[in-house]
């Protein structure tokens, strides 16, 4: 009990300082090159960071700088968060401190959960990160908790019940401080839930508001869902939001329509699954909505990175939202209104529809509308992992392009009336892959946002299923399903560099400066929903085993 | 008191039955009847499919590739899929003995149903 009562004083005694992040030190992004302190390297979720020692010449000399196990054999999708010093990364079942320099662990704190908790969720047991704020660390877990750890001991200091897993509501995500508040989404749009976001106070845990993605009787958008059909209507939340804070505003993606089959909800638009909400991060309050994909019968989630830009948009500088939609079209939005800029296909087979209208409506082809009224199976292109799945993209603000891991995958489409049955699989479709003919289903593209069109692009067999990274050194950074951790040149996604990490990579690098050193970091650990679900057996020898990277020049040989 | 003792009775004779049919299983159970087997199908569709593939046609490196599952090892199918195994989650308070049968018919087709 002494022991116990000194520990106690001398960490009250400790300086705050080095452990206590503000929320003006998240607002900096890329111009603080010694941290990295947002999911998504910024609050815009740019992933772009100005350091150049790595660069078009330098980039053959990387080297690993060491390695950590993360003693998991899960898939590792975990964007590592750096401060002074110290990476912090998560596992499904565990959160890790690191030192940044040596690669020694400093901490662990283990996660517990209910053996079970895998039935409700669909697409890889993971966990994709945490978020720091003033010298606490916050994360979710797969059974829907929401928990604080002290950033310097781990020690656990609340944790809170989203709501109850057993429905099927998983978390995977990392949460965003906002505005000094915790914000969380949830998994689960294959398990008839209906979707939401909340919000935390990071001191206490206390829960301060929850807006639901799918309104209730009474709320604007409630008769855009037939009956009681909204009462499963999915609309997940599983990836991050970003934040403009001149705007006070948070962006947060809607997940797809359950179950799949739309008849069974239709007419409507069933709003806002496939969708981006623009939130009060204090309230909750929606302030706009765009949907992407009304009465959506393919998956096509659209939670994956709302990337906040400045464009030149017919000689104006304007505030844009980037967004690399599922459904294979990339959209640009204003994000003052949420009104349309642009609407235009980045993948090369797509015949779901054949365009967007002026409006942002997808105009559905033929063959849509006869799987609609007939319910007979349909060769879609492209599947339900869509054209970009959840993969985070890289905008470089030096050029404009964004840098995205795309996919070129089909499949065979036949509707089902699945029974809704709590805490299991409501997915209302019955699915077959249909592969393209020359094997590639991933393609790395440098694309420009404005037209959907690639500057170059990069082909693999398998998707590269992870985070894209670009640099101020004209770098381009990402890893495949096969292993390889990957460098290209910025300009003409010539090969720069590559190294074997020894599983699939699937994690989200991320880069920094430390005593005059640039490191790289990302976490490799393949078992993701592609390896799992995607049937692809050109990954059969790649082998699971989580572990983290961190890569630097080799003094001895760069210039 | 008497709940314990009537769930170690139970074990008792779950473990018993998993015993005779794990003797059983030295000969290769006969073959699925189809219309089982197409039960089983619909049955994987809806509980199995996102771990183990659609068709289970999967890379058998974060699951476990059930085309290749042993045809004569029943009980530790049954077994298995009731009670779980290391991260494969446990289904024997959501799916019945008949489903399970009706999967193990399912999984002896080798997805090519
Ligand atoms: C959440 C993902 C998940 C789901 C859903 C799932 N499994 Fe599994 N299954 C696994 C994993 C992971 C393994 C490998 C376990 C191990 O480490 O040995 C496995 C292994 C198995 C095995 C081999 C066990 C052994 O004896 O070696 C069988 C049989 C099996 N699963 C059947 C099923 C059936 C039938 C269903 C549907 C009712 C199902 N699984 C649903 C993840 C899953």
């Amino acid at each position: 009990m002494k022991a116990l009562l000194l520990a106690t004083a001398l960490t009250m005694l400790l300086p705050l300082e080095g452990y206590a992040q503000s929320s003006d030190e998240l607002t900096k992004g890329p111009n603080d090159t010694a941290n990295v302190l947002n999911y998504g390297m910024d609050y815009g979720q740019q992933r772009y960071s100005p350091l150049n020692q790595i660069n078009k010449q330098t980039a053959k000399s990387l080297v690993p700088v060491w390695s950590l196990s993360l003693d998991d054999n899960r898939s590792q999708e975990s964007q590592p968060l750096v401060y002074n010093g110290v990476i912090y990364v998560t596992t499904h079942n565990a959160t890790i401190a690191v030192d940044a320099k040596t690669g020694r662990q400093i901490w662990k704190t283990k996660v517990e959960y209910p053996p079970e908790t895998p039935r409700i969720v669909c697409c890889g047991i993971i966990n994709r990160g945490a978020a720091l704020y003033e010298g606490k660390l916050f994360r979710t877990t797969l059974d829907a908790h929401v928990m604080a750890l002290d950033a310097k001991t781990g020690k656990e200091l609340w944790k809170e019940t989203v709501i109850d897993w057993k429905n099927g509501y998983a978390q995977t995500l990392a949460p965003l401080v906002a505005d000094g508040v915790v914000i969380t989404g949830t998994s689960g749009g294959e398990y008839g839930i209906r979707g939401f976001i909340d919000g935390w106070d990071p001191a206490t845990g206390k829960h301060l508001w929850r807006t639901y993605t799918i309104p209730g009787p009474g709320e604007p958008g409630h008769d855009t869902w037939p009956g009681d059909t909204w009462q499963h209507g999915g609309g997940s939340t599983w990836i991050t939001g970003s934040y403009d804070p001149e705007l006070h505003t948070v962006y947060w993606g809607i997940g797809n329509a359950g179950p799949w089959n739309a008849m069974m909800r239709a007419p409507g638009d069933n709003l806002y699954t496939c969708s981006v909400l623009a939130l009060d991060p204090k309230s909750g309050q929606i302030k706009w909505h765009f949907q992407f994909s009304p009465n959506d019968p393919f998956d096509f989630d659209s939670v994956a990175d709302m990337v906040l830009a400045n464009l030149n948009i017919r000689g104006q500088p304007t505030k844009v939202l980037l967004n690399g939609n599922r459904n294979g079209f990339f959209y640009v939005l204003d994000r003052t209104n949420g009104k349309l800029i642009a609407a235009n296909q980045f993948v090369k087979t797509l015949n779901w529809a054949t365009g967007i209208d002026e409006n942002g409506r997808p105009i559905e082809s033929d063959l849509t509308k006869k799987m609609r009224t007939t319910g007979e199976t349909v060769e879609i292109w492209p599947s339900v992992w869509g054209g970009k799945a959840w993969s985070p993209s890289s905008f470089n603000p030096n050029n404009g392009l964004v840098y995205a891991n795309t996919l070129e995958l089909g499949m065979k489409y036949t509707p089902t009336r699945p029974q809704y049955r709590a805490g299991t699989t409501y997915w209302g479709a019955d699915l077959a892959w249909v592969f393209p003919k020359d094997g590639n289903v991933g393609y790395l593209k440098a694309i420009d946002p404005l037209t959907g069109k690639a500057k170059w692009e990069v082909t693999s067999p398998t998707p590269r299923w992870g985070g894209v990274l670009t640099t101020g050194g004209g770098v381009v950074f990402s890893g495949q399903l096969t292993g390889e951790f990957e460098a290209f040149d910025v300009d003409t996604g010539q090969k720069l560099w590559g190294f074997q990490t020894g599983s699939g990579v699937e994690g989200q690098p991320v880069t920094w400066q430390q005593d005059g050193v640039q490191y790289v970091a990302v976490t490799s650990g393949a078992g993701g929903a592609y390896v799992v679900y995607a049937g692809d057996e050109r990954l059969a020898n790649v082998p699971a085993g989580g572990s983290l990277w961190a890569f630097a020049l080799n003094p001895q040989t760069s210039p | 008191m008497r709940t314990p003792a009537l769930v170690v009775l139970a074990w008792g004779v779950w473990l018993a039955g998993a015993q005779v049919a794990g003797a059983a299983d030295d000969q290769p159970s006969p073959a699925p009847s189809p219309q089982l087997a197409a039960e089983g199908k619909a049955l994987y569709g809806q509980f199995c499919r996102n771990c183990h593939g659609v068709n289970m046609v999967n890379p058998g490196t974060s699951s476990f590739d059930l085309r290749k599952f042993p045809p004569d090892e029943h009980a530790r199918f049954v077994n298995s899929v009731t009670h779980g195994k290391n991260t494969m989650p446990a289904w024997g308070d959501i799916l019945k003995p008949e489903e399970i049968e009706a999967l193990w018919a399912y999984v002896r087709t080798g997805g090519k149903t």
